[in-house]
């Protein structure tokens, strides 16, 4: 605890708990329901998967828009892979495809001295374009099974009553946070978000640095998908769309700054708690869904000013 | 002595079209203190920034103890024992001292065969020396470089210097805004340095102040070496009217 008000995902604890008590006030029947609460913990888990990712590159002072592709097409790769290579097969060619697509970004961005956002914009758009090719614009399932496969339960199915993927984020969450703080490499990626100039002074080598946190984040994103297509085995081409905006989002509400660096991994999960939440509040209000997008842009902003507030609190020079 | 520590032989380093170094030879000797002083664009950091490994030079050799220098990389530099402290580079604000202070080279320690950050040795090592190198006694090893001041920021890197046992500490206008308390202290760990037996380069603008601490003293200008000279044979002043009339070219280094 005494980290996390030291941390910057403090300002994403303060978010949840506001959050909690307007929607118990508004909305406490339609909230507090096993259906709402079900949905919520499933798509934060998955969200908040691509949200760590998101938030280990940010940390680095670069930005990876092309997750939300890159979710799509390893969950795709995942179901039209899984008739030739079985389903374990298919799922870690699909994380090779993801970690591929990021070293590729990040190696374009370390080696050509590129502005990440240009070049994950590039492999945003590449990558959807895959999915429509390889999909042909058609949908396609498991058989059954495939679906009932123990590989296919152990990443979809439920565990104890929950989502599988809530365990599966658990994990990533608990590794990631061992990674980013208590080893070398954690040691680098902060470093090499502070001052990429001093690191490098240092002998750190901040451009190895950012092409693996290119390709964790990538993988980490081609993992939310492949828990995403596990449990409902159908693809469809517009998966994944705009979820970059929803991981970068959830990275910055949890405390992630841009000026690198600075972050919390357990901040981005309560940010993607928080974005997810909205979107089922919204829906157990019975509000027009397409307002969801402009409460995630309302939230964002207000989350950005509070939290730079709380960091110059904190005394840090952001 | 059999040979210099550092040799540099005939060093040209072209940035696109610009000569930045001009057939520069220079030697450095362990357990000197030596001062390189220039104007602004003379080629001084130009000239540390090859020995420390951030550019290779264009025509010319290094050599290092005795063995020629093939590859130019911060790391290979800092493995060899040279340590640049610069000004404005060196510490990340985000972290904490003793983050700072072990980037690079963080010590771990395995917990189930997985190597993670010996954060005790950390924090007791970074500890006892920013006391031994006078930081506020508020300030702990868990604190942010952030928190601290121009002179705390130098004494951490210059710590961090005599920690890992270097051989080479290049200091580069190591007393820039600093107050006159903290400028002294950082000069008495200079000449502590040198007495240790390190090779000690110490750029800056101020003659006047470098030669009283020097042992000799290195005049640049326009990327050529211009003068090389004990601090016993010439004066301040005589050092000084060196660098006013820029490329008279004097060599005192007594019987080299």
């Amino acid at each position: 605890m005494k980290h996390l008000v030291k941390g910057q995902g403090f300002g994403a604890v303060i978010g949840v708990v506001l959050m909690l008590a307007v929607f118990s006030l508004i909305d406490a029947s339609g909230w507090w329901t096993a259906q709402t609460m079900s949905n919520v913990i499933h798509y934060t888990a998955i969200l908040g998967i691509l949200a760590m990712g998101q938030a280990l590159v940010i940390m680095t002072k670069e930005i990876d828009l092309s997750v939300g592709s890159v979710y799509g097409l390893a969950g795709i790769a995942f179901i039209m892979l899984q008739p030739a290579l079985g389903v374990a097969g298919a799922i870690l060619a699909a994380l090779m495809i993801a970690a591929a697509i990021g070293v590729l970004q990040g190696y374009a961005v370390v080696r050509g001295g590129l502005p990440s956002m240009i070049v994950t914009l590039g492999g945003l758009f590449t990558v959807r374009g895959i999915i429509y090719v390889w999909t042909g614009g058609s949908v396609k399932a498991f058989p059954e099974e495939a679906r009932n496969a123990f590989v296919t339960r152990l990443f979809g199915g439920e565990i104890l009553g929950l989502e599988a993927a809530v365990f599966w984020m658990l994990a990533v969450a608990a590794m990631l946070n061992l990674v980013l703080w208590a080893t070398r490499f954690g040691n680098h990626v902060l470093a090499t978000g502070g001052s990429a100039e001093s690191a490098d002074s240092r002998g750190v080598l901040t451009g190895r640095v950012k092409i693996v946190t290119f390709m964790l984040c990538s993988v980490l994103a081609g993992f939310a998908g492949i828990l995403t297509l596990a449990d409902q085995p159908q693809t469809h081409v517009t998966i994944g769309d705009l979820m970059e905006l929803e991981a970068i989002s959830a990275a910055v509400i949890g405390g992630c700054l841009l000026s690198g660096g600075r972050g919390s991994l357990t901040g981005a999960v309560l940010g993607a708690f928080i974005i997810t939440s909205f979107r089922y509040e919204l829906i157990a209000l019975g509000a027009p869904s397409s307002w969801f997008i402009t409460f995630v842009g309302v939230v964002l902003i207000v989350a950005v000013i509070f939290n730079q507030k709380l960091a110059r609190m904190a005394g840090h020079s952001v | 002595m059999a040979h210099p520590l550092i040799s540099v032989k005939n060093l040209d380093l072209y940035f696109g079209a610009f000569h930045a170094l001009k057939d520069v030879s220079v030697d450095f000797d362990a357990g000197e203190l030596v001062g390189l002083v220039g104007d602004n664009g003379a080629g001084k950091t130009t000239l540390i920034r090859v020995l420390c490994g951030i550019h290779k030079p264009t025509k010319g050799e290094v050599w290092f103890d005795g063995a020629r220098v093939k590859e130019f990389h911060p790391k290979l530099a800092i493995d060899n024992g040279i340590e640049t402290i610069q000004q404005s580079v060196g510490l990340c604000d985000n972290l904490s001292i003793a983050r700072n202070f072990y980037l690079g080279r963080e010590p771990v320690k395995k917990i189930l065969g997985i190597p993670f950050l010996d954060f005790a040795k950390m924090r007791g090592e970074s500890r006892k020396v920013i006391r031994e190198f006078g930081l506020r006694d508020n300030v702990s090893a868990d604190d942010e470089v952030e928190r601290l001041s121009g002179g705390e920021r130098q004494s951490v890197k210059i710590g961090r210097a005599v920690e890992f046992m270097n051989r080479v500490v290049i200091m580069d206008e190591p007393t820039n805004h600093l107050s006159v308390r903290e400028r002294e202290h950082v000069n008495e760990l200079a000449v502590q340095l040198k007495e240790q037996g390190l090779l000690v380069i110490y750029i800056t603008h101020d003659i006047f102040q470098v030669h009283k601490l020097a042992d000799r003293i290195v005049i640049m200008e326009n990327g050529e070496k211009v003068a090389d000279a004990k601090t016993t044979d010439m004066t301040a002043e005589e050092l000084e009217e060196v660098i006013r009339q820029g490329g008279r070219k004097v060599e005192k280094r007594g019987a080299a």
